[in-house]
């Protein structure tokens, strides 16, 4: 069946851009030491403030311009979770293409769940971290 | 450069618990996080940020082969994902409802309390691999979901046509297994596993790959919402996935050649020592 191959190419694909990408942020922080003018060590500690909520995308896209580690790692990340994500999306065409109707229904309401947690759950909750120093 | 090593060392014990996750049946999720908070001293906020997104990496890799070889049910994978993401959310709003309340230490014994109890099935199991109870009449859910397909075995040459049952259970404990994935970090296979092997009857193969293919998505439904909360720091979560895809591909391959399973239990009990001691660190004890 077709759609097993493309899945498959998509996946391992989308794994190993996101592991290029977070390698690549890796050596340029290393490099750099530090990213976007924060210190390695501000960056690095296992309770540092630098988290995923203090950066959106504009501030990603605008460090990863500037070759700053940060950028690079965040954008690798975001590749990650964006795989399994464009996986759906694929098997929303996938399966139409097979006129299995069915199937189409459950998918868009998989992707339906999904898009709920990217777009809209976020906006419904604080998003205060208690990070403990 | 001390943060060399820190990165380095994260890294080698990332490795690690991929590699240990891979061969004890369990994926790096479980176990990454004890590693992170018990032995690193990270905040276990960022412990569990860190396994989910290291989970999509090992579930991707690994989907992407058994998709190729056909033994993954996409259409069953498919129509579970919608309890399994829907738990996913809400397991992650109650995450965020426990740390801003400061109820950290429940996540510490529910985390401890899941990882025994993921331990012991896959403990008694080990006597009796060779069972399987397939479903022999099919019912409603079967044909309106079309849960019927087959795969080819490689030990045993053939060709096994199945069939499953009972979809509407196998949703209730996916919603189960959504929930605890969204709530620790985690890719929770086991209760995966378990709605659809036990629940709707399908052959072992299937379900263990089936849910490799599931846990992805439902990973990637709670990481969207612990990026928007803070949960996901880069410095960690970079070695930390790097680690643990390299060290669950390790562990599948040593798998495939490796016989005895008395390694698989010295692992299982260094993974109830970290489960027990998760527990007592939730209780203040340890």
């Amino acid at each position: 069946m077709k759609m097993d191959n493309i899945i498959s190419i998509e996946l391992m694909a989308g794994v190993l851009i996101s592991a290029a990408l977070i390698s690549i942020g890796v050596i340029f922080l290393f490099l750099d030491g530090g990213s976007d003018g924060m210190s390695l060590a501000a960056i690095a500690s296992g309770n540092s403030l630098v988290n995923s909520a203090g950066f959106g995308i504009p501030a990603i896209v605008n460090s990863a311009e500037n070759f700053q580690g940060l950028g690079f790692i965040f954008i690798g990340l975001i590749a990650l979770i964006a795989t399994p994500v464009v996986r759906v999306v694929l098997s929303v065409f996938l399966f139409a293409e097979e006129k299995n109707w069915i199937y189409v229904a459950i998918t868009m309401i998989v992707l339906f769940n999904l898009l709920l947690a990217i777009f809209i759950v976020p906006g419904m909750v604080s998003t205060k971290v208690v990070i403990p120093q | 450069m001390s943060f060399i090593l820190v990165f380095i060392e994260i890294l080698i014990a990332s490795i690690g618990a991929g590699f240990v996750g891979a061969i004890a049946g369990l994926g790096g999720g479980v176990v990454i996080v004890p590693v992170l908070t018990l032995f690193f001293g990270v905040p276990i906020i960022y412990a569990t940020g860190t396994s989910l997104v290291s989970t999509i990496a090992t579930s991707s890799s690994s989907a992407s082969a058994y998709v190729k070889q056909k033994v993954s049910n996409i259409k069953v994978g498919m129509s579970l994902e919608i309890a399994t993401t829907a738990g996913a959310i809400i397991g992650a709003l109650i995450s965020a409802f426990l740390y801003s309340n400061h109820l950290t230490y429940l996540i510490f014994i529910i985390f401890g309390i899941v990882l025994l109890l993921t331990i012991l099935p896959n403990m008694s199991k080990m006597s009796t691999e060779m069972y399987e109870r397939v479903a022999s009449k099919p019912d409603w859910s079967t044909d309106l979901f079309q849960l019927r397909g087959e795969y080819y075995d490689r030990n045993l040459g053939v060709k096994i046509k199945y069939m499953g049952v009972r979809w509407w259970l196998g949703e209730i404990i996916m919603l189960s297994a959504g929930i605890i994935s969204g709530l620790l970090g985690i890719g929770s296979g086991v209760l995966k596993v378990l709605g659809m092997d036990w629940a709707m009857k399908l052959p072992i193969k299937v379900t263990t790959t089936t849910s490799n293919f599931m846990i992805g998505v439902t990973a990637a439904t709670g990481s969207a919402i612990y990026w928007a909360l803070g949960y996901i720091q880069p410095f960690t979560a970079a070695a930390a996935a790097i680690g643990v895809l390299a060290g669950s591909y390790l562990g599948a391959k040593v798998l495939v050649k490796m016989h005895s399973s008395r390694i698989r239990m010295v692992f299982m009990v260094v993974l109830s020592v970290a489960g027990i001691e998760m527990v007592l660190r939730g209780l203040g004890v340890a």
